[in-house]
């Protein structure tokens, strides 16, 4: 279904690019997204996200295709198989979220040696001829820690919601909440994994809630913040302060919330917007600009007064998105240097 | 306090001697390792928490309860019996009754029917595949899966829409001090059990998964018996998705994940034989609340998740051999 829309849309986006203006350097070039996995709301806005801004681009004559794949098994063989079709089908560049860090390097340098630019983000490759657009996971955990020792600086016990376990992006976070827990008046009492789903991570906590003692606040990875709430709100435990990860659900709990009773929280997440972030640097290496090869992007975040706004940005069962320009690319890149 | 000389030595489909069987059945280890869990995590919390530990694990052990009845009847039917495809199942028809509820309470009741008629489908269409089209079950429902789980992206992109007040009410509490899903998990196993022990369809079931030639040569009408227990099964998954998305306040694609491996879990540590043709109800539950204990245990003690799953995998395979070591004794 993704991939006959998308061909459509190319192909419409063909169509509209031979009438409009030609209006950069880039204008024959094309652009591939290779994805890994498709299989949650947050894959699913950044690939809707990847074909709005994708189909724009392609229809103001910036690029010549903006196409975007995914595989249907989130394995490693099977994307490097993907990516060297693409290479087959003669794309300019391909944009990587990768189902391994290391897995698909050949592919990746394969790619490369045939010229082509490959940009990885989210889920970045090691092989060092292709560019990484990295989230710095770490600071992601340690924010939590910062905002919590705001709001408490006598401390108290932590709750740690983790991802799933074995993936790198888990243990960076988990880390630099560790991190900077030791440094703090907090207590890290228990650890549970919640696989970055709500109802895994509901029960999870309903399953270790009985052994712990009184909670004051709940650090997460994201997606996992409505599960825990669900799984206090079935105790009689007072509700902790739970870091929040930007889905919709998440939000409008907080809404529903601070309307009640004032709760206050944060929540912080990359947006799935990202991939739109790698396609204009993607545009703008193609286009001749000198590019560092390790760029960071900054989490999105939302703060109490924020909240409403977010809320309302944001469609029904989805999560908070910004979406890049390449404006917004280019002071990345100028960041970086 | 080990298992009891056994003189009796049952034989399958004289129904006394089954009865005698099903009281010896190996289900009591899966009770005794639930048993052993939740004393664990007391021993740790100093007794306090034990009966909210006690009402979460009933809560939970519902969805894979309910999944496992299907399951434990699929697998019943012999090697190669499996239903892959209820995880996409689940994240299907949570997906297409949810969006269809849009959260309006008055639509709940053909929200559930619709749950009902897309579990239908897919349990008539992942029999279709295996009758029509002679394609092993395994890999039927497994490429079904496929089907179901990208109809599910496509029909809602992933969008989580809340359930209708009502029934979250409803999935979330509940009486005399039992949560409502588990009121219903225990009448479907209750149901489950009369069709199994008392019904002339379990005995088929059963004459099936312990020879299917023979069985088709006596009379069971064996195309009619699979395609109930593969439609069961669809139906089954199909129930507990429409309620854990209700439960935990959404369809999410990814929802049904883990009852890939819980549904066979259940049925194997509950006693029931993965090769078919001898199978048990009340394990499924034992093994369901194991399941939940076990986990909460491991996470109470807070042991890292490289031990955690490592301390699973152990108690899980010791579970099953104790179990059938006392099967085969029997």
């Amino acid at each position: 279904m993704t991939k006959t829309s998308t061909l459509l849309a190319a192909v419409a986006g063909l169509t509209m690019a031979a009438v409009a203006p030609v209006s950069a350097e880039t204008s024959d070039k094309r652009i591939a997204l290779s994805n890994n996995y498709a299989g949650n709301s947050w894959r699913q806005a950044m690939l809707e996200s990847w074909s709005k801004v994708g189909d724009a681009a392609v229809a103001e004559g910036a690029v010549a295709a903006a196409d975007a794949f995914t595989t249907s098994e989130n394995q490693a063989t099977e994307q490097a198989a993907q990516i060297q079709n693409m290479i087959l089908q003669g794309y300019d560049a391909i944009v990587i979220n990768a189902a391994s860090p290391t897995a698909i390097n050949g592919a990746v340098r394969e790619a490369c040696d045939a010229g082509i630019v490959v940009v990885s983000f989210d889920g970045i490759v090691t092989e060092p001829c292709a560019w990484r657009i990295a989230i710095d996971f770490r600071q992601m955990g340690r924010d939590q820690i910062t905002y919590l020792n705001e709001r408490y600086p006598d401390g108290g016990n932590l709750l740690e919601i983790r991802g799933l376990a074995g993936v790198f992006v888990d243990d960076e976070i988990s880390a630099g909440i560790h991190e900077a827990a030791a440094d703090s008046k907090f207590e890290i009492v228990g650890s549970v994994h919640g696989d970055w789903a709500q109802d895994v991570a509901q029960r999870a906590v309903a399953g270790i809630l009985p052994s712990l003692p009184e909670i004051t606040a709940v650090v997460t990875q994201g997606g996992d913040g409505y599960g825990a709430a669900q799984a206090f709100a079935a105790t009689d435990r007072s509700m902790p302060t739970i870091v929040m990860g930007n889905r919709q659900d998440e939000l409008a709990w907080w809404a529903e919330q601070k309307a009640a009773n004032g709760y206050q929280t944060t929540s912080l997440s990359i947006a799935p917007g990202v991939s739109t972030l790698a396609f204009w640097v993607a545009q703008q290496i193609l286009d001749g600009q000198e590019v560092a090869k390790d760029l960071s992007v900054p989490m999105l975040r939302v703060q109490q007064d924020e909240l409403d706004a977010a809320l309302e940005a944001t469609p029904e069962g989805s999560v908070a998105n910004v979406e890049y320009s390449r404006d917004d690319a280019i002071a990345v890149i100028e960041a970086s240097q | 306090m080990m298992m009891k000389p056994d003189t009796s030595n049952p034989v399958a489909g004289t129904s006394p001697n089954l009865l005698v069987a099903t009281i010896r059945k190996p289900w009591i280890w899966s009770y005794l390792a639930a048993l052993l869990a939740f004393l664990a995590t007391m021993v740790l919390s100093g007794g306090q928490g034990a009966l909210s530990l006690l009402y979460a694990a009933l809560t939970f052990a519902s969805f894979s309860v309910m999944v496992g009845i299907g399951q434990m009847f699929v697998i019943t039917l012999g090697p190669g019996n499996v239903d892959l495809s209820i995880p996409a199942t689940m994240t299907l028809v949570a997906t297409l009754s949810l969006k269809f509820m849009g959260s309006e309470a008055g639509l709940i009741l053909p929200g559930f029917l619709i749950a009902l008629i897309v579990g239908l489908g897919c349990g008539m269409f992942n029999f279709a595949l295996i009758l029509l089209l002679r394609i092993p079950p395994i890999i039927a429902t497994l490429s079904s899966s496929f089907l179901y789980q990208s109809l599910a992206i496509w029909s809602n992109r992933g969008l989580r829409i809340k359930p209708p007040e009502p029934l979250a009410e409803f999935s979330t509490s509940g009486v005399l001090g039992l949560p409502n899903l588990a009121l219903v998990a225990l009448l479907l196993a209750g149901l489950a059990w009369v069709v199994l022990e008392r019904a002339v369809v379990g005995r088929w079931v059963l004459a099936i998964g312990q020879n299917l030639r023979a069985a088709q040569l006596s009379g069971v009408p064996v195309h009619a018996v699979r395609f109930c227990v593969y439609v069961g099964s669809a139906l089954l998954a199909a129930v507990t998705g429409f309620l854990l998305a209700s439960f935990s306040g959404g369809a999410n694609l990814n929802m049904g994940a883990e009852f890939m491996l819980m549904s066979i879990a259940v049925v194997v540590i509950g006693g029931s034989s993965i090769a078919g043709g001898n199978s048990n109800v009340p394990g499924i539950w034992g093994a369901a609340l194991f399941m939940f204990l076990l986990v909460s245990m491991l996470n109470s003690y807070g042991l890292g998740a490289g031990v955690r799953l490592v301390l699973t995998g152990i108690i899980i395979v010791t579970v099953v051999i104790v179990a059938s070591k006392r099967k085969h004794s029997a």
